[in-house]
């Protein structure tokens, strides 16, 4: 069920990739994460700023991880939260009204400002309400791919070609030890939430289910007499396990160096819940059995995830001198990839990195359908020969 | 947010809240209140607090209408005289298309 998400993000990306040129077109422009630029003269130069490029993002993202895994374990929850909300804030104001621009000086149509004044309004403040109070479960998933698919296309647009590849590879890796290694980052994030019996995170996470939200409502109200007392108890362990998907911390595409990090690094790993809710699920058999089984089993999968799945895909359709084949073949790639982590989930029941494992099959795919498959094919199209 | 979990009075109240929001220029938030609030309005059987959620929702329909009526009227004015206005025009323009107008 998480298919559909994450198919949708990548035909966002993918669409617009193909449509508007203006994500795909070198302006010469880096974000400042990335000074080191890659149309150098040699290519051991290239590859030496490329991995220096890389090195720099990936110091920025773990410092902010720790930054925010302390902030957590400090309680410092209203700096958390105030930063998400101006990151979303940004995100769907700023980045969707750069979007539309571009979207409209592609299919050359004409708009006047009152028009476009009333369509991001809108746009941004139903999405804050969707993302950060309550709304439609069906309408805050689409915000929340939208976003995804936006900070994809940024990244897409803002870094060089060898840093995005060694980026992505470097993250994945990040991902697999920050979540798996008893001190990562993120394990202490998970097992600190538990132990607080708190969602996980105010972070992005996108869940297919809403059941949380209504049972975290219901631990708000004043404790009532010991008999009831297990109910509540009950809820409120169930909504540990889910964090509400709160507002997704943008990222600014290094206009201002401050949120890109954070966002990254939250983003990345967090497919913590669906562990920490069965845990508790397995705890003593004296808590009544949980009521709407289906609801609960959501899954969830961090929005980190998506931008870097849609990333991969997105730049393999830019990049690639296959085109559709390669586009495809990653796509394929990352769902197997993210088969694979679900599956493991199941067996594991624990917090599992969700970028390794997809990533890594998408990389392979990339190379070789690009390098590989695409010469065979036009060899054969050359001399019309079909198998 | 699944509103089947929600008690009457914190829907209607989500109603209202949606209702009053959409007042401060957002016809989709009228929309989200109609599309959401639909089936609770006008579906469901009758509780206490279906009155008035039916008439919040009648009423973002007839926002959400108005709104649309404005829109469309001040769009096709718009597209249509846009070239002829000539600075004005290029002024209240965000975008302006490139070639023949």
């Amino acid at each position: 069920m998480l298919f559909v998400p994450v198919t949708l993000c990548m035909v966002v990306v993918v669409a617009t990739i193909k449509s508007v040129s203006f994500y795909t077109q070198n302006d010469g422009q880096r974000l400042i994460y990335t000074p080191f630029p890659e149309d150098t003269d040699t290519v051991a130069q290239r590859a030496l700023n490329s991995i220096l490029n890389a090195t720099i993002m990936i110091t920025v993202i773990i410092v902010m991880t720790l930054v925010l895994v302390l902030l957590y374990k400090y309680r410092c929850y209203k700096v958390i939260q105030g930063w998400l909300f101006l990151s979303s804030l940004l995100l769907l104001f700023f980045f969707s009204y750069i979007y539309l621009k571009e979207v409209f000086k592609t299919y050359n149509v004409a708009m006047d400002y009152f028009t476009l004044a009333v369509i991001i309004w809108n746009f941004g403040v139903v999405g804050m309400m969707c993302i950060h109070w309550k709304g439609p479960l069906r309408l805050q998933q689409a915000y929340l791919i939208m976003i995804s698919a936006l900070m994809a296309l940024v990244f897409i647009k803002y870094l060089p070609e060898w840093t995005a590849w060694l980026i992505l590879a470097v993250i994945s890796v990040y991902d697999l030890l920050a979540v798996l290694c008893p001190k990562g980052p993120l394990r202490i994030l998970v097992e600190t939430a538990q132990e607080r019996n708190e969602p996980i995170f105010p972070a992005l996470i996108y869940s297919s289910t809403m059941v949380w939200l209504v049972n975290m409502a219901d631990t708000d109200r004043p404790k009532r007499n010991s008999t009831e007392a297990a109910s509540p108890q009950q809820e409120t362990q169930q909504a540990v396990a889910s964090p509400a998907p709160s507002s997704p911390s943008q990222d600014d595409g290094g206009f201002t160096p401050s949120w890109v990090s954070q966002q990254e690094h939250q983003l990345g790993p967090l497919q913590t819940t669906e562990e920490t809710r069965r845990e508790i699920q397995q705890l003593p058999s004296a808590r009544p059995p949980v009521e709407d089984d289906d609801e609960e089993r959501g899954v969830k999968l961090g929005l980190g995830d998506f931008i870097f799945y849609s990333m991969l895909v997105g730049k393999a359709s830019a990049a690639a001198s296959g085109d559709w084949n390669t586009t495809l073949a990653c796509f394929v790639a990352i769902l197997i990839g993210l088969c694979l982590t679900l599956l493991l989930l199941a067996i594991f029941k624990k917090a599992l990195p969700a970028l390794p494992i997809s990533i890594f099959f998408g990389l392979v795919f990339y190379f070789a359908t690009d390098n590989l498959v695409r010469p065979f094919m036009d060899k054969l199209a050359l001399h019309q020969f079909y198998i | 947010m699944n509103l089947e979990r929600l008690p009457n009075e914190e829907k209607l109240s989500l109603c209202r809240k949606y209702y009053l929001g959409g007042f401060a220029f957002l016809p989709f938030l009228w929309l989200v209140n109609v599309v959401w609030f639909f089936r609770e309005a006008f579906v469901k059987p009758a509780y206490t607090e279906q009155l008035q959620i039916k008439t919040y929702v009648k009423r973002s329909a007839l926002g959400l209408l108005l709104w649309v009526a404005v829109l469309t009227t001040w769009i096709t004015i718009f597209q249509h005289f846009r070239a002829e206005w000539g600075e004005v025009g290029d002024y209240l323009s965000f975008t302006i298309p490139l070639g023949i107008p």
